[in-house]
């Protein structure tokens, strides 16, 4: 493709001004959408995670508060 | 002896909201203060030409008395659900769809009918003719309970949330557009010497529809907000 | 023999086995709306010839009315899955319905700012009142609405319920509003404006529009798959088949 054809293209005939900013607001918008759930699944996992491992701290925690060979409050 | 028990209830229910909306007049008188006072601000806003606020008037009265019944409508259902009765209310007998009609039409008669009374005041604040204000009211006798029925639909559904002043208007405003272009297509139409009885009809079958079909669907959204 | 479709229904709305479902699936329609975005936007951006009337600002018809016509679809989705999450408490139809509700306004979002993009050239406005534009923008704050009221419950399965509610009402409200306004329109002889002046398309400009459309589907389902998914994850968060998951991908 030569320069020229593609310099035409991106002028879209004089109507690049409302063409290309359209097609990028499309994108943006969907890109956003897509990217939106895996930060919010990253998040919750990472949340999940760390509850889980707080309760096994806990429960290991009460086992050692029962057991007598505890030292310090 | 089932429906004289009804009739008592619902008259008893519109009683007690009735009375509790008289114990506190002041809340009653807010709405048209706030009508009046955003009225007032037009013809500072665009200038005091008679001609302009005369074009403007109808569709300004309409807009500020939604507007001041939304304002209202939060209340509709708030102290009911702050001391629990509105949950006796779920448990009653009676149909519920039944007792919340009686309150919308209660909260109607406090809020939106001292501002149809008010209305020929707005009117004359923004000059407009004489003849139209008959009109303007019936209208508004259409379109105020349709806003009403729609309103506690979905001040129903926000009834288990905390925050819900902003939620309602953005729920409630898009809701309201056939009500406020009919309502001031006919105030526009008699205004310039047309027929506007189609409008009024048409606002008309809308409030009939809204009259059987709201009370149900309040009573279902009420339901599904307080089941916790 | 043939009960094994709402048996494979039921067993589908369990959510682990939903989970699961769509993790498999979720990655081929990407694929597809991949490939056929980039098929379909060739062919109109590239292979279509400029409009006789309109140049080429008319290319813009390939995302817009794409995005339009989803716009309608998942509130259809929408309302349907609240309908039968109302009906049965379903709680994966919850999910559908609420999960449906942001990319329903981000292609809503999407149709009015390329339809006012389009406009500004055409008509020479950014905005006109005219009924398809403002039902169009009834339906943005409908969908805006249903996240509002689904975010203010603090129970997430009694939100999605009235969501689920205000979906329906908006159902039955989207066609008055559309005809009051064309009544409106007719009574103040405003700015009437008609987009599709020729009703023939060439076939070279139809079927770039045919692909974009049939892969903005495969996007909604890729995209309605992976928030699914999450929200999932979410609600059953206390469950062990979601704990397997959380262990397995944490320690990636």
């Amino acid at each position: 493709m030569s320069v020229q054809a593609l310099q035409s293209f991106f002028a879209m005939g004089g109507y690049a001004v409302y063409v290309w900013p359209a097609y990028a607001v499309f994108f943006i918008v969907l890109i956003a959408d897509t990217c939106s759930p895996i930060f919010r699944r990253r998040r919750l996992l990472r949340e999940l995670n760390a509850r889980v491992a707080r309760q096994s701290a806990r429960q290991g925690q009460a086992s050692d508060k029962t057991s007598p060979t505890q030292t310090t409050p | 002896m089932k429906n004289p028990g009804l009739a008592n209830a619902c008259a008893a229910m519109l009683r007690r909201d009735l009375t509790l909306a008289w114990r506190r007049r002041g809340d009653i008188a807010m709405p048209v203060l706030y009508a009046l006072i955003v009225t007032m601000l037009f013809p500072f806003a665009l200038g005091p030409e008679d001609s302009l606020l005369q074009r403007i008037a109808g569709g300004v009265i309409l807009v500020t008395i939604l507007l001041s019944m939304l304002l209202a409508l939060d209340a509709l259902f708030s102290s009911d659900i702050e001391d629990g009765s509105l949950e006796q209310l779920v448990l009653a007998p009676q149909p519920l769809a039944l007792m919340l009609g009686m309150k919308i039409l209660a909260h109607w008669i406090t809020t939106a009918l001292p501002l149809i009374v008010a209305t020929p005041l707005l009117a004359a604040m923004l000059h407009l003719p004489a003849a139209v204000i008959p009109v303007l009211l019936l209208a508004l006798l259409l379109a105020t309970p349709l806003l009403s029925l729609l309103g506690a639909v979905l001040v129903a559904l926000t009834a288990g949330t905390r925050r819900s002043g902003m939620l309602l208007a953005l729920m409630l405003l898009p809701l309201c557009v056939p009500a406020v272009i009919f309502a001031a297509g006919a105030v526009a139409a008699a205004q310039q010497g047309l027929p506007w009885l189609a409008p009024i009809v048409w606002l008309a079958a809308a409030l009939v529809l809204a009259v059987a079909l709201a009370p149900l669907a309040c009573a279902a959204a009420l339901r599904i907000a307080l089941d916790a | 023999m043939s009960n094994w479709i709402p048996l494979w229904l039921h067993k589908l709305s369990s959510p682990p086995t939903f989970y699961r479902f769509a993790g498999t699936l979720r990655p081929w329609m990407m694929a597809f709306a991949l490939l056929l975005g980039a098929i379909g936007l060739y062919g109109g951006l590239v292979l279509a010839p400029p409009d006789y009337q309109q140049g080429d600002a008319y290319r813009i018809i390939f995302i817009h009315v794409p995005s339009a016509w989803m716009s309608m679809f998942i509130y259809g989705v929408m309302g349907v899955s609240a309908f039968i999450a109302l009906v049965w408490r379903i709680k994966l139809a919850e999910v559908v319905a609420m999960e449906s509700a942001p990319i329903g306004a981000a292609f809503t979002f999407i149709t009015l700012v390329t339809g006012s993009l389009w406009g500004k050239p055409m008509w020479g406005t950014w905005w006109t009142w005219d009924a398809r534009l403002t039902s169009e923008l009834v339906l943005l704050f409908l969908y805006l609405g249903v996240i509002g009221l689904y975010h203010a419950f603090e129970d997430r399965r009694q939100g999605a319920r009235a969501a689920a509610f205000l979906a329906i009402i908006g159902i039955i409200n989207v066609p008055i509003v559309h005809y009051s306004v064309t009544w409106w329109n007719t009574l103040h002889q405003g700015s009437t404006v008609n987009i599709f002046g020729h009703s023939k398309i060439a076939w070279d400009m139809l079927w770039p529009l045919l692909t974009v459309t049939l892969a903005t589907k495969f996007y909604y389902a890729a995209s309605l798959f992976r928030r699914a998914r999450t929200d999932l994850l979410a609600l059953e968060s206390g469950k062990e088949w979601v704990r397997q998951i959380a262990a397995r991908e944490g320690k990636r």
